[in-house]
């Protein structure tokens, strides 16, 4: 009995200690994003273009000893990517990727975010490729190259410059690291470097995300 | 976001698979032969206008051919000849998807045929074509030339440090171990790394399981560091060295040669002898050694040489070298080459 009372209690308190909403820092970070970037491994160049879905905001508020009120924002996104390099003499790869993003945003603007994911790549060999029938004819194959599966994983840093700028774009950083599969009957890892500019269109073409809004008050 | 779609899509259809011949003292060409589910990459560099080409058939398996490819051999080879860098299925930059079952001597034989095949459709029917077989390559390379008529689409057998035949070598490196560790605990030369040797190879007299081979070669590969005068090469130094400037696909050597070095074929490899079927090579041989070499000891290449029916055919063993004598005695290595290739390329 006095388990489920201390229960009762702690839930009603934790209940009304949440009760407060801060929307407009909410809006801000709820936008479509459009991402385009520079995607390297090593010095081999590539791009890569993508959307975000917002899928839940919480804006954290807390006040400090002195009452200075400080907002982090705590973001997590759906990203879909088409992204590409190019590896001289190794190959081309095409790559859809779609991913869980988790960003962190300080009240500066400086955010950081990891994500994983799954994606799906084709690669084109690089260089003319040639089959040789058992008669001895020689031909030439036109795009070869291979499908494979694929696991993503990345962090980064950035800037959003909406926070203080009212720019709708966030400059960003980030390391990727992805495995395809099945490569030669194991695995391909390689590591690729994201910069590039994050766009906030503006739009709300996908609204059902959760807004949830939390303030926190440090007492002595 | 359709336009950025088709951006990429002519840049990929643009950027690649580009068919370039070239006929020159300085070419550099790369192409794929596709085989058996694996995309094997081949990079023929050097004087192609010479048509005459070195085919190097790496070690391993799994070791791949970028490793070959040094300023000095680009500078002292390939100014007269072309070599073409193959890598064999599952090494290197080759591709492909579940191709393991596929990963068998034969099949890599039948692969040699197909690549001999596509250089002679690219750079004609008339051209010289020599193998030039390193440790696993040499045992590759044997059982080419040893199977049905196929020697009569080369000009010759480069024979560096490779191994014909497994239970042999094994064998032989464990005898070479005893030999000169004993003479190296005479000298005081390392006594405490000789000794954990010599014990090893006493308790294991013959007949060796696939994990004493492992260890034997483990041991060879050590052996070849404690010998002074003997030439020590760093091969992560040498993979830093070249890693950008010839593209190395880093991670797809790496897990290429891990699996490799791991497969099954492994173990029908140690089996594998050649001794008995060398006399039907009638081609000229040139037989390439390092004397310290305790991964595939000398008297591996004498019985090559020796077994050989080719009239024409030549052995020669550098004194500072080990296994590696391509990066050991570099001058040897490419005046050699370059001696036996002038006089028996067309």
């Amino acid at each position: 009995m006095l388990k489920l009372l201390i229960i009762s209690v702690s839930a009603w308190f934790s209940f009304i200690c949440v009760g407060q909403t801060d929307s407009s820092r909410m809006v801000n970070n709820a936008l479509l994003g459009l991402k385009l970037s520079y995607n390297s491994s090593l010095i081999y160049p590539g791009l890569s273009a993508g959307i975000e879905f917002p899928v839940k905001i919480v804006s954290v508020a807390k006040t400090n000893k002195a009452l200075v009120e400080k907002a982090i924002t705590r973001s997590r996104f759906i990203s879909g990517n088409m992204n590409w390099y190019h590896h001289p003499g190794f190959h081309d790869n095409v790559y859809l990727t779609t991913e869980w993003v988790m960003r962190r945003t300080k009240p500066g603007g400086f955010f950081s975010e990891f994500s994983s994911g799954l994606g799906f790549s084709r690669t084109f060999v690089g260089g003319t490729t040639y089959r040789v029938a058992a008669d001895g004819i020689v031909s030439i194959e036109k795009l070869r190259g291979y499908n494979y599966a694929m696991i993503t994983a990345g962090g980064g840093i950035g800037y959003d410059l909406q926070q203080k700028n009212q720019l709708p774009l966030s400059l960003f950083g980030k390391m990727n690291l992805f495995s395809m599969f099945p490569y030669n009957s194991t695995i391909y890892l390689r590591p690729a470097f994201e910069l590039g500019l994050r766009f906030n269109t503006g739009c709300f073409i996908f609204n059902r995300f959760k807004k949830i809004s939390v303030t926190k008050t440090k007492s002595k | 976001m359709r336009s950025l779609v088709l951006f990429i899509f002519i840049l990929v259809l643009s950027g690649c698979q580009k068919t370039e011949i070239t006929f020159s003292g300085h070419a550099s060409e790369t192409f794929y032969v596709e085989n058996a589910g694996a995309s094997m990459r081949v990079l023929v560099e050097g004087n192609t206008a010479s048509k005459t080409l070195i085919i190097f058939v790496h070690g391993g398996p799994g070791a791949g051919s970028f490793i070959y490819n040094t300023d000095y051999i680009r500078e002292n080879l390939e100014d007269k000849y072309a070599i073409a860098y193959w890598d064999q299925r599952n090494a290197g930059a080759s591709q492909g998807n579940c191709n393991g079952d596929e990963l068998n001597l034969d099949q890599m034989v039948e692969d040699l045929k197909k690549v001999i095949q596509v250089l002679k459709y690219r750079y004609g029917q008339d051209i010289s074509l020599f193998l030039l077989g390193h440790s696993f390559g040499g045992l590759l390379m044997t059982a080419f030339a040893t199977k049905a008529d196929y020697q009569t689409l080369i000009n010759g057998l480069i024979n560096v440090n490779g191994s014909h035949n497994y239970p042999l070598n094994e064998t032989l490196t464990r005898n070479m171990l005893l030999t000169v560790g004993q003479q190296q605990l005479a000298l005081n030369q390392n006594s405490e790394e000789w000794t954990d040797i010599i014990n090893y190879c006493n308790s294991h007299s013959g007949n060796f399981t696939f994990n004493e081979s492992v260890q034997l070669e483990k041991y060879a590969i050590d052996a070849e560091g404690f010998i002074p005068g003997v030439k020590q090469i760093n091969i992560p130094a040498q993979i830093l060295k070249y890693a950008i400037k010839n593209k190395y696909p880093l991670t797809s050597m790496l897990f290429n040669y891990i699996f490799s070095s791991n497969a099954d074929l492994n173990k029908k490899l140690a089996k594998k002898e050649f001794s008995s079927f060398l006399y039907k090579v009638t081609v000229p041989v040139l037989v390439l050694w390092g004397k310290y070499d305790f991964v595939c000891p000398q008297e591996l290449g004498d019985d090559f040489f020796m077994k050989v029916s080719s009239s024409e055919k030549s052995k020669i063993v550098s004194p500072v070298s080990g296994h590696n004598i391509m990066f050991q005695d570099e001058k040897l290595f490419c005046d050699a080459i370059a001696a036996f290739v002038q006089k028996f390329r067309h």
